[in-house]
């Protein structure tokens, strides 16, 4: 019995060393390769038609390999001067997986709300399918579940016409619909927001490319409604003045 | 060095060639690189042993100071000479910090001596030598570089000429060009750019604007119809070189085009130039207004000659081609990335400090329906299972044409090439839905040219090769890459993806058919055995480094006479990084 794994072991041996391009201690020939990015898509300054001025971020960041990556994504803002802090519209911690060559499906958890001491967070589960559409829409499609089960989906796309061979002229739109009314977060199911923008955008280099745009915001559908009701305003525009940036 | 140059048509006095900038230039250029080239049956200025000392050392690059790594204090590194039949002994020693290695481009070698790390041997580690040692048993134009790392982007190369034993060159006089993309970037940073930022180095989209102008001339529908399969596919047609001259310094003999190299010859002479692509990742077309060059050898091997006016030379190729200037003139060697974003050039002079006319850069080019296998469709008459059809054939006509004067069938062009249904997964953002050959074609912004450009089907070994027996088995490979990650790989799996090496029986002859599933050119590199390139000739060329264009499917024999494991890689070095390699086994 002995005898003959060994047998079997020296016929294997001769076999490996050769088949295995690496002996132990050589270094892999290719290695895998891991690095990360922090992504400013919109780092902005807004003047609304109400004359606010609002600071803006909308950020991503990841690490990881080509197929399996970490990813971390933000987005908020803060009204200058109203004395009321800061509203983070979200903060999203996800494993993200390239499923097809232009697509990677991204699962998390995410939590937004006012950042002041005594609020309370909404935390909650998210699922993205984010990637390049044909014809080079860049999208990026969330679907969100809180801790009350109230469902949201949110869906940005992005698109750019290339002027020169550093500046672009970049549409974007964001559509975001209740699937579900919620008295906690005074949400009414239905297509609720529409936000439209232009921007244009120049790259002093790559990593760092000022911009100035413009944009359009309409409450849709029961949220609409809602704020009608509420003697609120359902439309915003304003201007924007920014940066895309990443390092 | 030889100096018998005839003094007496110097012209000390001539231009700026004052002492300073002699010695300017003697800081720089590798000393081999001098004017005078080699003159026909010289001495042999190779020692017995040669010793190579690996360090980053400061050096004028073009004006600027960078830090490449240099072989015996140069970049790119010495020529070495060696004779047919002799045992070359090459002493390699590490002064970086990290490890390295030498691989001798081309040469055919026992396992060990192929300089791979990980392959064939661990590595040179810091301030360690290591003593290749192997018998040369060929002759012709090579080169070496670094297999380590990044290290090749850094200036780690330099050329390899081997002399016949008879000493004949075919020529009065001989120089060697070593043509290289330096970039004072990090490559680290190069290649993290590559992977983060799609297009980094592209400065050549297509605007707006262009699209305009497109609509105007010709109308909506047809600007649409050449758009649409772009854009279906993500891809774009400009997207001809991944790294470009918005980076890049294009050397030639560690030269930028404001140094200007220069060749002496004498009128009348009859001139070897020994030309090398040590690029990390840029092609060239390179020509000589106002001269032919012959094509005497490719990769090294003797190949019957080719009178051309251009020719393409793909990363980690060689050609030697003869040049005859009868008049006592100046003529610039005009080496041109073929994405167009840059040059490099030097000139072939009879008085040193002469200059002739530089040409324009011509105008970027754009891949046309054929990079998507489209070229060929109406002769191939196979439309099932395509689902391209032919109202996508939008206006580009010319690659048609070209395929219509192309008559002799090729091997390959019997091998059916089938895809799984499901592509080749995540790393793959494409596959050729009807992969042709392509040999015949100059390449992508040669192919309207008004004068004779190389193509590889002009290739003719110049003898048969010792093994004539038919191939017994075939084994494909799928060139495959996704853009938008930077992933490149072979089947659509990376090196680190791969669970085994590619298995070649010893002694076996096999064909080896490879199709390309990107939109980009790949020069394909077997180590430690000749790839003969079944191109419709008979003696076949062979080659160690064979270009595919995209969507082009090609077949080469192979004799697997060389025991061991052999890297098998794209030469593009930052596609070779992101995955595409391969060992083959030959047991």
């Amino acid at each position: 019995m002995y005898g003959k794994s060994l047998l079997v072991g020296a016929a294997l041996l001769p076999g490996l060393a050769v088949a295995g391009h690496a002996k132990e201690d050589w270094p892999e020939p290719v290695k895998e390769y891991y690095t990360g990015q922090v992504l400013f898509d919109r780092l902005e300054l807004t003047r609304t038609n109400e004359e606010e001025n609002v600071a803006v971020w909308d950020m991503m960041a990841w690490y990881g390999g080509d197929y399996h990556r970490f990813v971390f994504k933000s987005e908020g803002e803060n009204i200058q001067d109203d004395g009321e802090p800061t509203d983070l519209e979200s903060a999203e911690l996800l494993y993200g997986y390239l499923m097809s060559p232009f697509w990677s499906f991204q699962a998390g958890v995410g939590t937004r709300g006012s950042l002041s001491s005594d609020a309370s967070m909404e935390n909650y589960a998210v699922v993205s399918f984010m990637g390049l559409a044909p014809y080079w829409f860049e999208m990026d499609n969330s679907l969100m579940v809180n801790e009350e089960g109230d469902v949201q989906f949110v869906s940005e796309t992005e698109y750019e016409w290339q002027l020169t061979q550093t500046s672009y002229l970049q549409p974007r739109i964001e559509l975001t619909a209740n699937l579900t009314d919620s008295d906690k977060y005074e949400r009414q199911s239905g297509l609720s927001n529409l936000r439209v923008g232009l921007r244009y955008r120049h790259e002093i280099s790559r990593e760092f490319a000022p911009y100035i745009g413009v944009y359009w915001n309409g409450a849709l559908g029961n949220t609409a409604d809602e704020m009608k009701r509420m003697s609120e305003d359902t439309t915003e525009t304003g201007v924007v003045l920014g940066a895309r940036v990443w390092f | 060095m030889s100096n018998e140059f005839n003094k007496g048509r110097r012209k000390f006095i001539k231009s700026a060639f004052t002492v300073a900038s002699a010695l300017a230039i003697a800081k720089v250029a590798p000393t081999w690189a001098t004017p005078q080239g080699r003159k026909f049956k010289d001495q042999v200025l190779t020692k017995d042993e040669i010793d190579l000392t690996i360090a980053k050392s400061p050096l004028l690059v073009g004006n600027k100071v960078g830090t490449p790594i240099t072989i015996n204090g140069q970049m790119p590194g010495p020529l070495i000479r060696l004779k047919e039949g002799q045992r070359a002994k090459l002493n390699v020693t590490n002064r970086l910090s990290e490890d390295t290695s030498i691989h001798w481009h081309g040469i055919i070698l026992p396992e060990n001596m192929d300089g791979v790390p990980g392959v064939s041997f661990e590595g040179i580690k810091p301030w360690r030598t290591y003593k290749y040692r192997y018998d040369v048993e060929q002759n012709g134009t090579y080169w070496y570089h670094s297999h380590s790392g990044l290290q090749e982007q850094l200036g780690h190369l330099g050329p390899l000429v081997i002399e016949p034993k008879d000493g004949d060159i075919g020529a009065d006089r001989e120089h060697t060009i070593i043509l290289s993309d330096w970039t004072f970037e990090d490559p680290d940073t190069v290649f993290r750019n590559l992977k983060v930022a799609e297009g980094y180095y592209n400065y050549q989209k297509r605007t707006i604007f262009e699209t305009f102008e497109d609509v105007r001339q010709q109308g909506l529908e047809k600007t649409w119809k050449q758009r649409e399969m772009w854009g279906q596919m993500r891809m774009s047609p400009r997207d001809i070189a991944d790294v470009t001259g918005s980076t890049y310094t294009y050397l030639m003999n560690g030269r930028d085009s404001q140094m200007n190299w220069s060749a002496l010859f004498k009128p009348g002479e009859k001139v070897r130039l020994r030309i090398i692509n040590g690029s990390a990742m840029s092609y060239f077309d390179v020509r000589i207004p106002g001269l032919e060059m012959t094509v005497v050898a490719a990769d090294g091997q003797p190949v019957k000659p080719v009178p051309v006016d251009e020719f393409r030379i793909g990363v980690a190729e060689t050609y030697d081609v003869i040049v005859q200037p009868k008049q006592n003139k100046p003529y610039t060697i005009f080496a041109e990335s073929f994405d167009r974003s840059g040059y490099v050039r030097g000139t072939l002079t009879p008085e040193i400090g002469l200059e002739a006319e530089v040409p324009d850069l011509r105008p970027a080019v754009e891949r046309g329906m054929a990079a998507m296998g489209m070229g060929a469709m109406a002769m191939s008459g196979d439309m099932k299972g395509n689902s391209m059809n032919m109202k996508h054939m939008g206006g580009n006509n010319s690659h048609m044409t070209h395929k219509m004067t192309h008559k002799k069938e090729l091997p390959v062009e019997n091998i059916k090439i089938k895809h799984r249904e499901s592509g080749h997964g995540a790393g793959a953002a494409m596959i050729a839905t009807n992969p042709v050959s392509r040999l015949h074609e100059p390449g992508i912004g040669l192919e309207d040219v008004d004068h004779k450009v190389l193509v590889y089907t002009d290739l003719v070994g110049a003898h048969e090769w010792p093994d004539t027996r038919e191939p017994e088995r075939q084994i494909e490979l799928h060139l495959t890459g996704n853009m938008e990650r930077y992933m490149w790989s072979f089947d659509g799996k990376k090196f680190t993806e791969v669970d085994g090496p590619v298995q070649f029986h010893h002694g076996e002859r096999l064909r080896l058919v490879m199709v390309n599933d990107t939109m980009m050119d790949h020069p394909i590199h077997l180590h430690g055995m000749w790839m003969e390139l079944e191109n419709g000739q008979y003696p076949r060329p062979r080659k160690h480094t064979i270009s595919l264009k995209p969507s082009e499917k090609v077949s080469l024999l192979i004799t697997a006479d060389a025991p061991g494991s052999w890297a098998f890689h794209c030469h593009l070095l930052y596609h070779m990084k992101a995955g595409m390699f391969r060992v083959v086994n030959v047991a």
